[in-house]
């Protein structure tokens, strides 16, 4: 490792040390830095993985959290370094925590099973994560076996209070689906057990199943519940999935997280029993139950609140009540509640994390709008847009509100060096990354001629201006072959970009005057690759001048020249202040002695299995 | 037009050191733009902060330095905009910043075009018409730049107006796919082909050499040398399906320019097919308007003729500006941009080695007339008088060839004589690629260039 990488590891620790509380703005440097130096994606698995180990139980989930954002985050190779050791590290960790952090690690787990849009596949390593997988539904047995146990001793009047409850909750529902027969059966059966039970005295031993069996029905209809809620955050949360997906937002995923899981408000009743996530959401910043509270409240409130009070008083009045005690169904759920709300100074301060710049905001309320505007917009079957004069010199809805928004945001992803536009499809995102890496091997080619040159350069390299990089205009291309060229060649971000890419150059031989309609074939004849019937002579001297500056790239300083297979090793030349190949060029990145090429290329050798091309060479050699 | 005055205006220190390169801030509301004039002698850099710019309808990049030098230009504020501008010799309280109020206009064009090359693989053949400064060339370039912003079209540009120099130098005709977005700091658009690596795709423009500045100098040389390139255009056309579908944007000289018959205009409606004329003018019934259906109704009937108010961004350009342009796009040529700097190559040659001709000039020779054909070429004594420090085109024909080919050949490239010298018989060629004089015959166009 060498001192630079040395101090972005160390500095990497370091940052991870101060993760002792759920931190927005720590995570967020980790992944960037992580996402900026995938080449030491080693070190900070590492890293990471002992922080993880060693770390107090109460913090190794923020340290989870790191792991979970960077693969989210970057992805490869951070997924397959981390998929090695991550059910150990997963495990361990779940068994040190309270249920509160259990629950969490829970959820985290679950988006990591949903498949990636891209790929399809889950988050890390299948079999590392059937194992976790396996182990939870282990532990939550366990867990549910706990739970059992700590019941409270079942006494009748509980029992009573309890049927009550689901009375209530079954009420409830027959108000939404006042015809389900089940319902109405239900309903029935309670006031029957509830009868039966004011009238006999039972054995605790007895009580028992009824117990469990009371719980299980409550537990049924908490759940129905609880799944028209997410029902609904989850449509909530596909509209904003939706516009989130037309953002541009530098910040990658965090943000997105964090915004959906604001919309997602679940309620984990009975810890993991229950906690279903809808597909893609992140543990990272854990659900605020304080919403949770207020949704489901505000669901009970108006009609339940009234009515248990009276059903309250007339029991009480009864002398019916009672006092459950502090480890009763019920009181286990409001203190599993209020627990979670306790311990959540995690949620209040991810939520006092700073909102985005203004700007940011306004981008992606903008980038939103243009989605909507342009999300049906058929230009063909769009009214209003035949040309005339009225047409064009007036106010024109369409085109003012929702066909603008093409020329800009609907294609929200902007190129920050050129400006050009991307939109969200597979294939605008993969035309926007091989974009960005043409943008970078253009600068590459560009500044690393400069940097060579400053480098390279005796007395201080800036006022040195000889240029590696030399280039000049083109000839114009000879009408024959403008007729036939795309211009998809010089677009096409694919191709490489070196000079010995093909790249149609002016056939200066050609003489012929302009072409007409009438000479099209013959022109387009003409200029077919049939350069090597025409003797293109080139300077012996030209081909001994040229010189190859040794790529960076080379081990040894040398090549085997593939048509006389001499070794051929590099001369430091003082002008230029670089070792150079003399009487070498470059072709598809292969070197060859500029004369043997020569040969080989006139006299049609194609032994060498490779395609010679004397117009290329006859370019090359003119640079 | 209404001038507003720069938003930031808070009174620092900074007003102490005017002429030195302070940055300013500047807010543009949505719908405004800022008419920008750069003189050759100063450089204007813009960043963008945030919001949406535009530059001739292609967007700028956020966060990225744009540097003008010998520019008039106008930034269009699509979304309120908020950029850092710098440039000594531009003082902050006089900005033009103005409504736009044509920008709807040209985006309901754009859209019907749009529509067009939806419906049909033979896009639109767009004319542009209008007298000098009425956002001809603005307008062109903004629609090629729209075209390519929602789906890859590519279409072509036609430069029919042989005073300016677009992807190529004056004094020629020029069609260029606009397959990439061009280049908001260059007044020819952008780079035609070059041997190496350029920040922005340079595109492949076919040029046909006129050689003469003004049209009336040889119209008949004019329309043959448009017929030229039409010809190869169509052929283009039928070659590329994109660049069919994508349809051309042909950019015209300005009205004052031409005859009374409209004869380029309908020559070039004739030629290129042309379906959707745009007249810009702020005459609500411009006569032109009557006259150009008349003509054109002759020629086809399936056209439409619109017209546009002149373009709210227009900024007056003179004839000294204008001299300007066709210098910086000459030089441009052979050594490039700021961004893109060019190696070109100088060569010494004997009188002997080159063959020059030239076309005839009606208005500086009247008496070269009758018997010869308003074409021909004329073939020119090599002396320091007649090609010290000119630009010659390159053609394709053989230096040998006869004066027929030459006039039909394509062009290859230009060259600048910059040294000829008259008791050694040598001359000294300034060539973009470096190599031989290639063995061809050259034309004297009438532009020279001084270092
Ligand atoms: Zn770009
Ligand atoms: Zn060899």
């Amino acid at each position: 490792m060498d001192s630079e990488a040395d101090a972005i590891v160390k500095d990497f620790a370091s940052i991870l040390e101060e993760l002792t509380f759920n931190s927005r703005p720590i995570i967020t440097t980790l992944t960037k830095m992580a996402e900026e130096n995938i080449s030491y994606a080693q070190y900070f698995v590492d890293s990471l993985e002992s922080r993880i180990e060693k770390c107090v139980p109460k913090q190794k989930l923020y340290a989870f959290y790191t792991l979970d954002s960077i693969c989210k985050n970057a992805g490869s190779p951070y997924t397959i370094y981390f998929s090695r050791n991550l059910f150990q590290l997963y495990k361990k960790t779940y068994l040190l925590v309270d249920n509160n952090v259990r629950q969490k690690l829970i959820s985290m787990f679950k988006t990591w099973m949903a498949p990636n849009e891209s790929t399809g596949l889950p988050l890390f390593d299948k079999s590392a994560l059937d194992k976790i997988e396996q182990f939870l539904i282990k532990a939550s047995a366990l867990h549910q076996k706990n739970f059992q146990s700590m019941l409270p001793t079942p006494t009748v009047p509980l029992l009573l209070k309890e049927i009550d409850k689901l009375n209530l909750l079954t009420t409830e529902r027959l108000k939404e689906k006042p015809d389900d027969e089940k319902l109405n059966i239900k309903l029935v059966v309670l006031s029957q057990l509830k009868q039966e039970l004011q009238k006999e005295k039972l054995t605790t031993a007895a009580l028992k199943p009824v117990q469990m069996q009371l719980m299980q029905v409550f537990a049924q209809d908490q759940q129905l519940l609880q799944e028209r809620l997410r029902q609904e955050q989850y449509q909530k949360e596909q509209q904003q999935l939706q516009k989130k997906q037309n953002q541009f937002n530098p910040l990658g995923d965090i943000d997105q997280q964090q915004q959906r899981q604001q919309g997602s408000s679940h309620n984990p009743l009975f810890g993991n029993s229950l906690g279903l996530k809808p597909p893609g959401a992140s543990a990272l910043f854990p659900t605020s139950t304080l919403l949770t509270g207020q949704d489901f409240s505000e669901f009970e409130k108006a009609s339940k609140l009234s009515k248990l009070h009276k059903l309250y008083e007339s029991l009480e009045s009864e002398g019916l009540v009672y006092k459950p005690p502090k480890d009763s169904v019920v009181n286990l759920f409001s203190t599993f509640n209020k627990g979670h709300s306790g311990a959540s100074e995690i949620d209040a301060d991810s939520k006092k994390a700073p909102l985005p710049s203004v700007t940011e905001l306004h981008n992606i309320l903008s980038d939103c709008k243009a989605y909507f505007a342009t999300v049906n917009i058929d230009i063909l079957n769009t009214p209003s847009l035949q040309i005339s004069q009225k047409t064009i010199v007036g106010n024109n809805e369409i085109v003012h509100n929702n066909l603008i928004n093409t020329l800009y945001r609907s294609k929200p992803k902007k190129c920050n060096v050129c400006g050009k536009r991307f939109g969200n499809s597979l294939e605008e995102r993969r035309l926007q990354s091989d974009h960005l890496d043409w943008h970078f091997r253009i600068n590459k080619r560009i500044k690393g001629s400069e940097n060579t040159l400053t480098g390279s350069g005796n007395a201080g390299g800036i006022s040195s201006t000889s240029q590696k990089n030399i280039q000049s205009r083109n000839w114009y291309l000879h009408d024959s072959q403008w007729v036939i060229f795309k211009d998809d060649e010089i677009v096409s971000t694919s191709n490489t970009l070196d000079n010995t890419a093909k790249v149609t150059t002016a056939n200066v031989e050609n003489s012929t005057r302009a072409i007409s309609s009438g000479s099209m074939y013959d022109a387009a004849k003409e200029t077919s690759p049939n350069t090597s019937e025409r003797a293109i002579l080139i300077d012996e001297n030209l081909l001994r001048k040229k010189y190859v500056v040794v790529p960076e790239s080379s081990e040894d300083m040398s090549f085997q020249c593939p048509i006389c297979k001499e070794t051929v090793s590099a001369l430091y030349d003082e002008d230029l202040g670089e070792w150079t190949w003399k009487g070498s060029m470059e072709y598809n990145g292969k070197y060859f002695h500029a004369i043997c090429y020569y040969e080989a290329a006139k006299n049609n050798n194609n032994s060498i299995g490779l395609e010679l091309d004397l117009e290329k060479l006859k370019n090359l050699i003119s640079e | 037009m209404s001038i507003l005055p720069g938003i930031d205006s808070t009174p620092t220190t900074n007003e102490l050191f005017e002429g030195t390169n302070e940055i300013h801030k500047l807010e543009i509301e949505k719908g405004y733009e800022w008419k920008v004039e750069v003189n050759a002698e100063s450089k204007l850099v813009i960043e963008v902060k945030s919001g949406i710019a535009e530059i001739f309808g292609t967007e700028l990049a956020n966060d990225i330095e744009y540097s003008f030098y010998n520019n008039k230009f106008s930034i269009l504020a699509v979304e309120d905009v908020s950029l850092e501008w710098r440039c000594p010799e531009i003082p902050e309280q006089k900005l033009m910043i103005g409504e736009n109020k044509t920008a709807k206009y040209v985006y309901n064009l754009h859209f019907s075009l749009e529509k067009m090359r939806a419906a049909s693989f033979d896009g639109p053949k767009v004319m542009i018409v209008g007298g000098s400064n009425t956002g001809k060339t603005a307008l062109a370039r903004t629609l090629c730049s729209y075209a390519i912003k929602y789906k890859s079209y590519q279409p072509m540009f036609i430069n029919l107006n042989p005073e300016e120099g677009i992807f190529s130098v004056a004094g020629c005709l020029t069609a260029t796919p606009i397959s990439d977005i061009l280049d908001v700091q260059s007044t020819i658009w952008g780079h035609s082909m070059t041997s190496g690596a350029t920040m922005l795709h340079s595109k492949q423009p076919l040029v046909k050499t006129f050689g003469l500045e003004h049209i009336k100098e040889n119209q008949d040389l004019y329309l043959a040398t448009l017929k030229q390139l039409s010809e190869v255009v169509k052929l283009r056309l039928q070659n590329d399906v994109l660049v069919h579908r994508s349809g051309c944007i042909i950019d015209t000289p300005p009205i004052s320019v031409m005859d009374d018959d409209l004869t380029e205009l309908t020559t070039t409606f004739k030629e290129f097919n042309v379906n959707v004329v745009i007249l810009l003018s702020d005459e609500q019934e411009d006569p032109l308007l009557t006259k150009l259906n008349d003509k054109l109704s002759t020629i086809s009937s399936s056209f439409n003729l619109l017209r546009l108010p002149i373009l709210s961004g227009v900024i007056e350009r003179d004839d000294v500006f204008k001299r300007s342009l066709q210098r910086l796009a000459i030089r441009e040529y052979f050594y490039g941009s700021p961004s893109v700097v060019l190696s070109p190559y100088t060569i010494g040659v004997d009188f002997e080695d080159i063959t020059v001709w030239r076309p005839i000039n009606f208005i500086e020779n009247p008496e070269e007339t009758s018997q010869l054909l308003p074409t021909q070429l004329l073939p020119v004594e090599v002396k320091p008088t007649t090609l010290q420090h000119a630009l010659v085109a390159i053609s394709y024909a053989d230096r040998k060839a006869n004066e027929s080919n030459v006039q039909l050949a394509p062009t290859l490239g230009f060259g600048l004589i910059t040294e000829v010298n008259d008791k050694r018989r040598k001359l000294r060629i300034l060539l973009p690629v470096p190599g031989r004089l290639p063995d061809k015959a050259m034309i004297l166009t009438a532009y020279r260039y001084l270092e």
